[in-house]
């Protein structure tokens, strides 16, 4: 009973917290940039991630598991991750770029995960036979952790996109203008110019700012993901009598393992980096969201711990 | 002869990977697939002989190609080297081929084919049709029977427009992951994996492991990174570095230092776990067995009789002649009465009648015996001991029931009640989900009343007493020999071990000694984000020289 009603609070802590920060980043966004207002915006997030912290820790001792074992956990897990990833650059005082994303990550998939569509999935439930075990909290708090790291990444990647997608347009759009306002003003051109290479110059330094970061956060994800696929085959070996069954969920980690080992390689290459690997990544986002959701809202194979019992009880 | 021989490595390897529900059909469309597999094979078989070839024999212009580096120009080139090995393939394989003129049109195709291999883009493509094709397998209904596919791909509308059950059929995408055209896109990735850690990877390490000084200041500018330290010695750099965790070295006014060489190394190390994954995979294909059986309580097997082999290789061990007994099946239950985890224990004995082990198994919790590991993995009630009348007990065999949709198991049971010869037989119905309770049906089909096995409380129906003594389990067991498992148990740990190894980033410095101040220049091959901060914070430790002294006396 102590356990719900803390569980209860904590969650609306959380969530209260997360829409006051999105609150704060649509005012820091739309009107004016108030360092003051980012700072507690920042400091909020830090909150949220103790708040998420000590759910799970709740969870946890209430349901006698690690709580990894059904959706919703796996959401809050990955909101937790998120600002984890989110916190760390905060403290080491670096890292601007990852934290603008991060932080609506962490915001929209608590958001997600407490809002009332998955209701009915919140209270805790029991462990199944095939989830007790101590490979659980290995596995999928590595492949949850290596999700949002990946997530982070390829949205990284996806900026880089649209920014350098963006710039294109937007600089062809501007070389008709010259046409037209040459007429008038010569000078003014000029000005414009050394402008556009100035906004230029920057955009350079982020793209490549955006190049890198995703590049490395990719990595870490790439880590973690290896380290929970291996896992869960080994745990497979134990509990299913075969470390790979071509399961649906696993055979889609395995693409996303191999889209992003693709994209790792495009990055030795250099005539394939920045945009091509970028598309890459992005496009390992989508896969992402297939293997993380769509296997399971489709409910096959051995993963889908909602209707498991189908091939055991 | 060769067509006996590949259709039955084909079914094998069907089997194996997709062990639940493959049935080997595929003999209608067998010329093509056999085609297409056969012509895969000779490929990959043929480039392992190259790889082979090319390691005993290619020593030699390998050596020569390296030799030509100090000639050159002392250190400068290595970095030009190691930078065209890393960014381009394509040059490195053309230097390659140039030191191997000598050895004649015969040798230079191996090396060809190599180069062809190893090339980035193919590897990558090679990847995407990996994942395209397993993409492709999930969305296919795998190993359903031929009338499923012409359904679902029908000819006159077909998905995508093109997309008939030909297609599914003749490429055998109906069992994707044992597919000749699947198994023939691994397999090349594999000699692509081979080519490309002989031809690149490995020479990048002969480049790296030779470390070099830079007695030019102008290329020690040209670096990354570089910055100069006015009024320094090359020597408090290179202390400052040591207690940073890099490797120094100095001669004279020069110093080399380096941090993170493994995480240089470790790409190859992935590779060649993946490698040694693949191998542990292909054994488990060709040298396992597998066997399912459900056994009621107090009864024995035989694990021989249960064992089938699946591949050619399948030998059979001692440990098949292995009798088991399966002790006694429990379940245990969560309080709302949700079953919690299923327990058989289990006895061996060997041929002499001995007991060799004895273990109670549950799911994730499997028994290990001389090779064969035996799973829990299924369940079912064989029979209920019931006292009729204060008579029996009697066995009343029970049957799994049809549910429609659901995926809980239901057992029923009839017994007879009154005159057993007249037509119609009524009775007494009994309905089990678990072992835990027993549901009574009168004769009209009405509910009677629910009792639990051990209760000893009788229940009275229609005049007939019945006390339900035992509800008898039996275990749903998974046999299995798997002889690979222990080598892609090896290759996981190594490629855990090396993939979080090749996060780390390989650091380079150059400093020499320039007047009274200390050029300093440096690269990094991944971390280059933080790499300018973190080599700033160090020259910042580097301590300031007073003006009279000269540096040579620091």
């Amino acid at each position: 009973m102590i356990f719900s009603t803390l569980e209860h609070i904590l969650t609306h802590i959380s969530f209260s917290i997360v829409s006051i920060v999105i609150t704060i980043h649509l005012i820091t966004f739309l009107v004016d940039e108030i360092v003051k207002l980012y700072d507690s915006s920042e400091k909020g997030i830090i909150v949220t991630f103790f708040c998420i912290t000590g759910l799970l820790v709740t969870r946890w001792i209430s349901s006698g598991h690690f709580p990894l074992s059904d959706l919703y956990e796996s959401l809050i897990f990955l909101s937790w991750s998120f600002s984890l990833i989110h916190i760390i650059p905060y403290l080491k005082k670096n890292v601007l770029i990852l934290s603008k994303i991060t932080g609506p990550s962490a915001i929209f998939t608590q958001g997600f995960a407490t809002s009332g569509i998955l209701t009915e999935i919140h209270q805790s439930g029991i462990l199944v036979p095939a989830l007790q075990s101590e490979w659980l909290i290995m596995h999928v708090s590595m492949m949850i952790l290596g999700y949002a790291a990946l997530l982070c990444g390829s949205l990284l990647s996806v900026a880089l996109l649209v920014i350098t997608f963006r710039k294109d347009r937007k600089l062809f759009y501007k070389s008709n203008g010259f046409v037209n306002e040459s007429f008038f003003l010569g000078e003014n051109v000029l000005e414009n110019t050394s402008f556009f290479s100035a906004k230029n110059y920057y955009r350079s330094q982020l793209i490549q700012q955006l190049d890198y970061w995703s590049y490395r956060v990719i990595s870490l994800g790439f880590t973690f993901l290896t380290i929970g696929i291996l896992s869960g085959a080994v745990w497979a070996n134990e509990a299913w009598g075969s470390y790979w069954n071509w399961d649906p969920k696993e055979t889609w980690a395995f693409i996303t393992w191999i889209v992003f080992a693709i994209y790792l390689h495009t990055r030795t290459n250099r005539n394939l980096r920045g945009a091509n690997s970028a598309i890459v990544a992005a496009i390992g986002f989508l896969i992402i969201w297939i293997c993380y959701f769509g296997v399971n809202l489709l409910g096959i194979g051995l993963h889908s711990y909602g209707s498991f019992p189908s091939t055991f009880n | 002869m060769e067509t006996l021989k590949i259709s039955s490595r084909m079914s094998y390897v069907q089997s194996q990977i997709l062990p639940l529900n493959l049935k080997p059909y595929p003999l209608i469309h067998n010329s093509r697939i056999l085609g297409v597999y056969s012509n895969n094979k000779a490929r990959t078989f043929s480039f392992n002989l190259t790889c082979k070839l090319n390691t005993v024999k290619g020593g030699k212009p390998i050596k020569e190609n390296s030799g030509s580096v100090p000639g050159n120009d002392g250190a400068p080139p290595i970095v030009e080297m190691e930078e065209g090995s890393r960014g381009n393939d394509g040059k490195k394989v053309e230097k390659l081929k140039n030191s191997g003129v000598g050895f004649g049109l015969l040798k230079k195709f191996p090396r060809k084919v190599l180069g062809i291999l190893s090339n980035l883009p193919l590897a990558i493509a090679e990847m995407f049709a990996v994942a395209a094709l397993m993409a492709l397998g999930t969305f296919i209904d795998q190993g359903e029977a031929p009338d499923y596919y012409f359904q679902k791909f029908p000819e006159d509308h077909p998905p995508l427009g093109f997309f008939t059950w030909r297609w599914v059929l003749t490429l055998g995408f109906d069992h994707m992951f044992s597919s000749p055209v699947f198994l023939g896109t691994l397999a090349l990735l594999g000699a692509s994996l081979m080519a490309c850690t002989y031809t690149t990877q490995i020479p990048l390490v002969k480049v790296a492991r030779r470390w070099s000084f830079l007695q030019s200041a102008e290329i020690i500018r040209k670096q990354e990174y570089a910055d100069t330290l006015p009024r320094a010695s090359v020597k408090d750099l290179g202390v400052i570095l040591m207690g940073a965790g890099y490797e120094v070295f100095s001669k004279g006014p020069a110093l080399y230092a380096f941090k993170g060489l493994a995480g240089r190394f470790a790409p190859i190390g992935v590779h060649l776990s993946l490698l040694l994954v693949m191998c542990g995979g292909t054994l488990s294909a060709v040298g396992s067995f597998r066997g399912a059986v459900t056994v009621p309580q107090g009864l024995s097997f035989v694990a021989g009789d249960v064992l089938a082999p699946f591949g050619f290789l399948s030998t059979p061990s001692d440990a098949f002649s292995t009798e088991i007994r399966v002790n006694r099946f429990t379940m245990d239950y969560y309080d709302s009465g949700e079953v919690a985890q299923y327990h058989t224990d289990l006895s061996l004995f060997d041929l002499n009648g001995k007991e060799v082990m004895r273990k109670t198994i549950s799911v994730n919790d499997p028994l290990r015996y001389g090779g064969i590991t035996i799973y829990q993995t299924d369940w079912s009630i064989s029979a209920l001991q019931v006292l009729k009348d204060g008579e029996g007990p009697f066995n009343l065999a029970m049957a799994p029931l049809q549910m429609n949709g659901g995926d809980k198991k239901l057992f029923g049971t009839f017994l007879p009640v009154g005159d057993d010869n007249s037509p119609n037989v009524k009775g007494i119905s009994m309905l089990a989900r678990d072992l835990q309770s027993i549901i009574l049906y009168d004769k009209e089909g009405k509910f009677a009343g629910v009792r639990r096995p051990n209760s000893k409380l009788p229940i009275e129906i229609d005049g007939t007493k019945i006390v339900i003594e035992d509800a008898i389990g039996s275990s749903g067991l998974d046999l299995k020999t798997d002889p690979g498992v222990p080598i892609v148990y090896a290759g996981f740990g190594a490629l855990m071990l090396t993939t979080c190894i090749s996060y780390l980033s390989h650091t380079q410095l150059w400093a020499l000694q320039d007047g009274t101040s200390v050029v300093v220049g440096g690269k990094t091959n991944r971390a280059k984000g933080e790499f300018p901060g973190t080599i700033n914070r160090l020259l910042d430790q580097v301590p300031e020289l007073v003006e009279s002294s000269s540096p040579k006396e620091t």
